[in-house]
Order: structure tokens, then C-alpha cells, then sequence
């Protein structure tokens, strides 16, 4: 017995060992997001297991993914990437499944499965946070209001100016069938329907000069620097730079869609094992709460979500600024990542036909930050309604 | 005509029996609310995996077989359906009519086996896009459960009725997710009269059904209603004007349902595969406006958002509505008619709003003040219940403004339909049925009522070759005054009166046959008269009864004129004693 549970010792040793010459790769989303990763995930481990980390960044999508999988050539390890994502890349056979018994239990030795939110133990990814997609605006742009409802970011009569959105189907489309009064019940059922989706696209054509963004930075980017008044983004990054950075911002909770963030490690990964080994680590109940004490995303297990406390830094009470706190989600959307899953691709059609027909009327600026082209009613756009097959 | 019975009992029995029938109609709202809950859910479920909600069309992943889905499944579903009605005695779904056909006439006594299958059916037909109603198949199942109950524990007609009502009450509450409206439908529909002793079982049963609904299973609302703003004084007299417009509109949707069911009586083509060839006219149809598939939760919500539909496409859905559930109801679809009717009336309602918008230029901010009036105004007359409408309105949005348009709205729309069609499309059914409750319960129940129950052989009959002395003798000594001429194979002839006989026999003197002495004023009955229609034929005859003669002219036997009043007076007393006791 005991000899060999000293054998079974040496092989873990030998096989799990630190001494991994190449660095681990993880492919991860940049900017605040990323730096608060460093801090509470990424050196620990490295101090832990005596593993490099290296930092790819992306800003979503699963194209540079599957011309990897195809190529056999994958140059990440493990994948920050949302649920949606998640599943349909599980379901194109890009992602290795995880076994069930990787997450750790908590520190109370609750099993993992009792202690994680409900639905965040995929086939092939696992849920670590919550973040949302919140508008904010600049606290100087409305003298006398600020804006209380998502249908606020479609008024531009009483609240003028230039909108940052991102270049994404997901959440425009349920922005604005939102303000058409659609209650966020019945979002998805209605904009499963041909008239569902006219009504929504409608609806973002009202909106003049829209800045359309990829990378999560560029709407804190375009706020800061005045160019737009009122731009959809993470709150995570709304947050970094409204309270580290002091940038006159708020953030409008009403509408916010909240989504999974999950680990995936990717098929033909170089280092599996060691990408099973963090994302353990990185999902403990410990390393949870330090992310989100540093950036607020809602961890996804309970016994995280209680030690949640200060800033390390600014000393502001995190728990007031992550999405699932009661105050920020009464009317919050919880994005429906199985729709997405399933019609990503015809979405992304219809939006980019959508955005081809707007962009040829020439009414948005460019992707990348820029500067603003037209000023706010300038341009009457056209509300043509486009047919969906 | 008034009698009065022995007084309500009072003391302990009587409130212990009361309080067992509150916990019976708790139970069977339990019950029904399980039913129901599992209802809703295996239509969902089916529209998912039917590929007939919006949602699961857009998610799956070969979109271009969905143009064969969407004509073969609701032609499949018609189907099996149209199979399994065969398998019922009167080949057709049973739906609220019956239930409250039994309750009026206190009938009771719901068979199961019907009840099953229309469930059943009703679910296949809902699963497979069929353009019929839910709640129809809902309220028919409630009260199928609620009769079973109350046949369980061997309990009187009467309570039978309250089971029946209950069973009712709790589907309706489960589904709506609204108990005042379950307990006013049951009242206002079913058993049409508000007795203490029935309303607190009904209370408890939707109490129950309310509790499962949001309890157990955590079913939302039907229908989310932002704040809404409230609207301006001269609009409620357009509220009003709608309410008149919907009643129209609601007489020509219930008169689209029966005359299509007129038409495909005629059809050549087998009842069992009508509906397959519903579902599949249904299907094409479909391909061009899916609107009109299922229940359509979506177009319901759509035509509360101003802009959603222009109004050339408001009209052409609306149409196509129509014609869909008539079609589908009409060729043996089952299902009910009112999830259909709160279509029509919401793109009715939004059509008149689009319409106000356009020609006074007005701000849109109250366009779901004009669907929700439309949709009352055809809700309410189709199923003869305002109230219930109303309340529907209030408890499904939380609204006071939008209920107190609503109000406006049907203050117009349920006399109008009244007036010009019926109550209610279940009444214009059962009158077509032969079952007349224009006039209200009593007479409903007299109507309902055979003369064969009372039907009797003892009584004088004559041949028709026996003398006036021998007749005489004959009724005289079985001491009654009149006979019936009855020949060797049994035929009927005439009635004879014991003073007639005397009377010839006093004037000529010379012998003559009964047959010459007959009282040409006697009418007679027929084994399928009602008990109403003898009732009516006692106005205008005096004498001991009234012989019952069939087509052929074969002699039944007579019935008693006291025997008739003695039966008016025992449904009267039975009557009162339902609708005005306490306990």
C-alpha cells in the first residue's frame, strides 16, 4: 500500500512536473481585464507551480480558432471566452471536453458542482465569472438628466450625442427591441421571428453616427476622450477607469445583459494538462474572490461571491459594483448563450448585411476609434426595413 | 308557480359537510392545477421539438427543411388527431360547451373517457401549430377532473356542479396565473349563478392553482405590461367606439368557426382526415404568415408595440387569423377559440390605434390602450364572460388604467354581441344543439328534460271498435276520466273524455262507437318532447295527461299532467336549493 502510494506519487511528480520548458499560453482578453488576471491568477500560479504564464490577447470570435484546429497548429493552451462562444465551438469539435471532477470543492469542502451557479459546468468549458454588457455615459454630456432606461440610449432627442457600440449582433439586438417594450422575458422568443429582428434593426437605424467598437478598451476609450456620450462595454473596464482612473463616467444598470465567462482549453492543445492544472487553480474559491476584488465581475461560485471585500488598492467595496449585486440587476438580461450558440452565425449574417446597408449610406465611423465624422443629426438614416429569411 | 322548501339546516353537520366541500374543491384544484401545469408544459415542449415556436425555428440547424416541417407537422398532427376523435362516441372533441351543458342541466357526471382524449387531442393539436386556443381544452380538462371527484365520493348533482366549477376555476387561475379571474369564470360561464355554498370551494380552488402557478412551478405572467402612461379623456370615447367595432368583429369570428364546421359536414372527404387537411392548408398558409401558427404568443406581443406591423399587414394577419382557427376548429382541430379571439382582438385593437395615430397625428405613447381594448371587445363576447375579460386584463398586466380602458371597451361590446349573435359562442353551440339558456337555467333544465322520464302505461286504453256504454263502464271503474283508442297493432287514435262519452250518450241516445265521441283538441307528445314543451302545451289543454305517439303513430303510453307539475316544481326547488342555499 504504501510502496505504492509512493510510485503513484513519482509518476504524478514526473508527469504533472514544474519543470515545463515551454511557457503555458493563455489566450485572454487585454486591458484591465487582463492586468487583474495577472494579479490574481496568472503570477500565483506561476509562483505556485513554477509555470510561465504567456499572455495572448483577442477580442472574441471563433475564426482564428478554427483555421488553428484545422491547421493543427494551436498556439493557446487555454481560452478565456465566453459561453456562447464555448458551446458552439464544443459543438464544432474545436474544444477538448473537461473532465467533471476538475473544479476544486470549496474551502468548506462543498462539492464543486453544489457550489458553482447553475448551469456552469459545461461539456467542454467552465463558467468562472459573470460579466455584463452595460451602457455607460459621461456625467458631464447631460446637464439636468441622466439616463435611467436602455430606451435612453436610442433618444437621441433628449439625450444627444454620438454612441459607441460594439460591432456584434449580441446585445444591440436586445437593447433595442428592449426599448421597443419588449419585456426581457420574451426577448429571445420575439427575436427569433423575422418581424423580431426587422423591429430591432429598425430600431438601431434611429440612432445616428454610431462608433462601432471590437476591442473591450475602445468604448472606455471613446468615453474618455469625449467622442461619443454614450457607448455599450463591460463594466469591468467602465468600472477600471471610473474609479482608478477617475474619468467622468457613470454606469446605467438598467438593461444589462449578463453572460458566462468560461476556461476552454482548445483541441490540440500542447499542454493539457497543465492547462487543467490553472484552470483549477485559477477556479478556486480563493482566486475567484481575489478577481473580484480587483476587477467586479460576479464570481461564479457561492462561497466566492461571500468574501468578496475592498479594492486592494482604491479600497472601494467591490460588491456594489459586480452585475449580480440586487441593486444593479432589476432588470438585468441573461443572455442566452443556447439561442447564440445556435444562430451566431446567421446572426452575424443578417447584422453584417444590416451594417453593410448602413455603412453604404455612409452614417457610422469606422470599427477603430476614431474621429467623429458627422455630427449628431447630421444624417437622417434611412429606416428601410430589410427582410430576414 | 312558488313553493318553499324546508329551511337551510343549521348547526354543526351541516358546516362540517360545508367545510369537507371547501377541502374537496381545494383538492381538485390541486389536481386540475397539476393538469393543467402539465398541459402547458407538453405544448411548449412540442413546439420546441415540432419545430413550430419561433425560437426553435431559428435555432435549428437546417433551415431549409423547415419549409416540409412547416406544411407536414400540423398535417401529421390533424392526423392522429382526426383518428383519435373517431374513437369518441359523438366523434368530436369535447370542449367548455359540454362541460357547461352538463353543469346548466345538471346533468353532471363528465364522462372520463371524453375528457381524456380532448385533452390529449387538444395537446397534439396545440403541439402541431394547430390555430386553436388552450384554455378551452384547459377548462374542459379542470372540469373533467372536477366531475371525477365528485363521482369518486358518490356526491349529489349538485355538487358535482361545484366540483365541476372548481376543477374549472383552478385551470383557469393555473394558466392565466390569475385566481380572481378562474373564480369569476366559473361563476360568470359555468355555473352562472354566485351561491355562497359554490364560492367558497371555487376560491379555494383557484387558490390553490394560484399557489402551483407561482409556487411550485414558477410560472411568469402571461403578458408583461411596462408602465404606461395614462391616456387622454376623448380617447376613452374611442375605447368605447372599438368595444362596438369588436363586438362586429367578434359575431362574424364566431360565425367564421360554425359555418366553417357547417361546411365540412358536407365535405367529401372522411371526418377522420379533415384535419390533416386543415393542418396542411395551415402549413402553406404558414410558409407565407407564420403569425398564424399555434397560439401565436408573439403576434400577440407585437401588436402591443406600435410599429410592429404596418396596417395593411395588421388587416392580413387579422384575416388570416380568422380563417386559420375557423378552419382548424371547423375541420376537427381540437382546441379552444378564445387564445385565437385574444389574437384577432390585439391586432384588431392595434389596428385601430395605428389607425388613430395616423389620422390625428397623435403620439403613440397609448397604443397598447388600443390593443387591449380591441382584445377585450372580441375576448369578452366570444366567450360571453366580461367580467372575466376585465379581470383577466387586470391581473395578467397589474394595470389599473389599462383595466379601466378595457372597461370602457366592453361596456359596448358585450350588449352589442348579445344582442346581434348570443351570450357566447358555447351558447350559440348548445342552441344548435337543441339546448335553448337565453331564457336562463330553469327553463334550460325543463328543456333538457324527456317526457319518456315520466312516462307511464297505466292508464285506460279502448279498442276502437268498443261501444260508449262499455267504454264508460270500463274508465269509471279504473277511476279515471279518460281513455286512449288504441287499435289491435298497437297505434294510437285519439283520446276519449269520460264526460264527452256521457254527453253523446246523453244527446242521442242510440248506440254509437268511442270512436265517434273523440276529443279533436288533444295533442300529444312525442318520446323526444321536452318536459318544456309539455309545460307549454298545459297552457292551452285541461285534461288528465297526454298520450306519447311516435312517428309511426305507435302508442307509448301517457303522462300525467300532475306528474309534469310535480316535475317542474321538483327541478325549481332543486334549483333553489343550488344557487340560494349556504350550506
Amino acid at each position: 500500500m504504501g510502496r505504492l502510494a509512493v510510485a503513484l506519487l513519482l509518476t504524478m511528480i514526473a508527469w504533472g512536473s514544474p519543470a515545463l520548458a515551454e511557457p503555458l499560453r493563455v489566450l485572454s482578453w487585454g486591458g484591465a481585464y487582463e492586468r487583474a488576471q495577472r494579479e490574481a491568477l496568472f503570477t500565483p500560479f506561476t509562483v505556485q507551480s513554477g509555470i510561465e504564464i504567456e499572455v495572448a490577447r483577442y477580442a472574441g470570435g471563433l475564426d482564428a480558432l478554427r483555421r488553428a484546429v484545422a491547421a493543427n497548429e494551436v498556439p493557446w493552451d487555454v481560452i478565456d471566452m465566453t459561453r456562447s462562444e464555448a458551446m458552439a465551438a464544443c459543438d464544432e469539435g474545436l474544444l477538448q471536453p473537461l473532465p467533471p471532477s476538475l473544479a476544486a470543492p470549496a474551502p468548506d469542502s462543498t462539492p464543486a458542482d453544489r457550489d458553482f451557479i447553475s448551469g456552469a459546468m459545461g461539456t467542454c468549458a467552465l463558467t468562472h465569472t459573470l460579466f455584463a454588457t452595460v451602457v455607460a455615459y459621461r456625467a458631464d454630456a447631460f446637464p439636468g438628466r441622466r439616463p435611467a432606461r436602455i430606451a435612453d440610449l436610442f433618444d437621441q432627442q433628449r439625450f444627444p450625442g454620438p454612441r459607441a457600440l460594439q460591432r456584434t449582433p449580441a446585445v444591440n439586438l436586445e437593447w433595442a427591441l428592449l426599448a421597443s417594450g419588449v419585456p426581457r422575458e420574451e426577448l429571445y422568443r420575439l427575436l427569433s421571428t423575422p418581424r423580431g429582428l426587422r423591429l430591432a434593426f429598425q430600431r438601431l437605424d434611429k440612432l445616428d453616427t454610431i462608433h462601432w467598437w471590437e476591442e473591450g478598451e475602445a468604448p472606455v476609450e471613446l468615453l474618455t476622450t469625449g467622442q461619443v456620450v454614450m457607448a455599450s462595454g463591460y463594466n469591468g473596464r467602465f468600472f477600471e477607469a471610473m474609479v482608478q482612473r477617475g474619468v467622468p463616467i457613470e454606469i446605467l444598470w438598467d438593461g444589462q445583459i449578463q453572460e458566462h465567462e468560461t476556461w476552454v482549453i482548445p483541441r490540440h492543445a500542447r499542454h493539457p494538462q497543465a492547462a487543467r492544472d490553472f484552470i483549477r487553480f485559477a477556479t478556486s474559491t480563493e482566486r475567484l474572490a481575489a478577481l473580484a476584488g480587483r476587477i467586479p465581475y460576479g464570481p461564479a461560485r457561492a462561497s466566492a461571491a461571500v468574501q468578496v471585500g475592498r479594492h486592494p488598492e482604491s479600497g472601494v467595496d467591490m460588491r456594489l459594483h459586480i452585475p449580480t449585486h440586487p441593486l444593479n440587476d432589476k432588470r438585468a438580461i441573461i443572455k442566452d448563450e443556447d439561442w447564440y450558440a445556435r444562430t451566431l452565425t446567421r446572426m452575424n449574417d443578417y447584422f453584417a448585411a444590416w451594417l453593410e446597408a448602413r455603412e453604404a449610406r455612409g452614417d457610422d465611423t469606422p470599427t477603430a476609434p476614431g474621429p467623429s465624422t458627422a455630427a449628431p443629426g447630421e444624417s437622417e438614416p434611412d429606416t428601410q426595413p430589410q427582410r430576414f429569411p | 308557480m312558488e313553493i318553499h322548501g324546508p329551511p337551510t339546516p343549521r348547526g354543526l353537520v351541516p358546516v362540517l359537510r360545508f367545510l369537507g366541500l371547501v377541502v374537496l374543491g381545494a383538492t381538485v384544484g390541486g389536481v386540475a392545477a397539476l393538469f393543467a401545469a402539465g398541459f402547458v408544459r407538453g405544448v411548449l415542449w412540442l413546439n420546441e421539438i415540432l419545430l413550430i415556436s419561433p425560437r426553435s425555428r431559428m435555432m435549428f440547424a437546417w433551415p431549409e427543411w423547415l419549409t416540409l416541417t412547416t406544411v407536414a407537422v400540423p398535417a401529421l398532427g390533424g392526423l392522429i388527431v382526426g383518428h383519435l376523435h373517431q374513437t369518441l362516441p359523438e366523434r368530436r372533441p369535447h370542449t367548455p360547451t359540454d362541460a357547461i351543458a352538463a353543469v346548466q342541466t345538471r346533468r353532471g357526471r363528465l364522462p372520463v373517457k371524453a375528457g381524456a382524449v380532448s385533452a390529449l387531442t387538444a395537446m397534439l393539436s396545440l403541439g402541431a401549430g394547430a390555430s386553436v386556443g388552450q384554455y378551452g381544452p384547459l377548462v374542459h380538462l379542470g372540469a373533467s377532473l372536477g366531475s371525477f371527484g365528485a363521482r369518486l365520493l358518490h356526491l349529489s348533482r349538485s355538487d358535482d356542479n361545484i366540483t365541476i366549477a372548481c376543477g374549472v376555476a383552478a385551470a383557469i387561475a393555473t394558466a392565466f396565473n390569475a385566481p380572481l379571474a378562474g373564480i369569476v369564470f366559473a361563476h360568470e360561464v359555468v355555473l352562472r349563478h354566485y351561491a355562497l355554498r359554490a364560492f367558497a370551494p371555487i376560491a379555494a380552488a383557484a387558490l390553490v392553482g394560484h399557489v402551483i402557478a407561482t409556487q411550485a412551478l414558477a410560472q411568469g405572467a402571461l403578458f408583461h405590461v411596462a408602465e404606461t402612461v395614462i391616456p387622454q379623456a376623448w380617447e376613452f370615447a374611442l375605447f368605447v367606439a372599438i368595444g362596438g367595432l369588436g363586438a362586429l368583429l367578434a359575431g362574424g369570428y364566431m360565425h367564421a368557426i360554425l359555418g366553417l364546421s357547417r361546411v365540412a359536414q358536407r365535405l367529401p372527404l372522411r371526418p377522420a382526415l379533415q384535419p390533416a387537411l386543415a393542418g396542411a392548408l395551415l402549413g402553406v398558409a404558414a410558409l407565407w404568415v407564420p403569425d398564424i401558427l399555434g397560439m401565436g404568443q408573439e403576434t400577440l406581443r407585437f401588436a402591443t408595440i406600435a410599429g410592429a406591423f404596418g396596417s395593411g399587414e395588421l388587416l392580413l394577419v387579422l384575416g388570416l387569423k380568422v380563417a386559420a382557427t375557423a378552419l382548424c376548429l371547423g375541420m376537427g382541430f381540437s382546441g379552444g377559440v378564445f387564445s385565437p379571439a385574444l389574437v384577432v382582438g390585439m391586432l384588431f385593437g392595434a389596428l385601430c390605434g395605428t389607425l388613430v395615430a395616423s389620422l390625428t397625428g397623435a403620439s403613440q405613447d397609448t397604443f397598447v390602450f388600443y390593443a387591449v381594448c380591441g382584445m377585450v371587445a372580441v375576448t369578452a363576447p366570444v366567450i360571453g364572460a366580461p367580467l372575466t375579460s376585465l379581470l383577466i386584463v387586470f391581473e395578467l398586466t397589474g394595470n389599473y388604467a389599462l383595466t379601466t380602458a378595457a372597461l370602457a371597451s366592453v361596456t359596448l361590446a358585450s350588449p352589442i354581441a348579445a344582442q346581434l349573435f348570443g351570450r357566447s359562442l358555447f351558447d350559440i353551440q348548445l342552441l344548435e344543439r337543441g339546448l335553448d339558456l337565453s331564457s336562463g337555467r330553469g327553463q334550460a333544465l325543463l328543456m333538457d328534460t324527456r317526457v319518456t322520464d315520466y312516462l307511464t302505461k297505466e292508464c285506460v286504453t279502448l279498442s276502437l271498435e268498443a261501444s260508449l256504454d262499455e267504454a264508460i263502464v270500463d274508465i269509471a271503474r279504473q277511476h279515471h276520466a279518460e281513455a286512449y283508442l288504441v287499435d289491435a297493432r298497437g297505434h294510437f287514435h285519439g283520446c276519449v273524455t269520460l264526460a264527452g262519452l256521457e254527453a253523446t250518450r246523453q244527446e242521442t241516445g242510440k248506440p254509437r262507437r268511442v270512436r265517434q265521441c273523440l276529443d279533436e283538441r288533444r295533442p300529444t307528445l312525442r318520446p323526444d318532447s321536452t318536459l318544456w314543451a309539455a309545460m307549454a302545451l298545459l297552457e292551452e289543454v285541461t285534461g288528465e295527461a297526454l298520450a306519447v305517439v311516435d312517428d309511426t303513430g305507435l302508442f307509448h303510453g301517457v303522462v300525467y299532467e300532475v306528474t309534469i307539475a310535480h316535475a317542474y316544481l321538483h327541478q325549481s326547488e332543486a334549483l333553489r336549493r343550488e344557487e340560494h342555499d349556504h350550506g
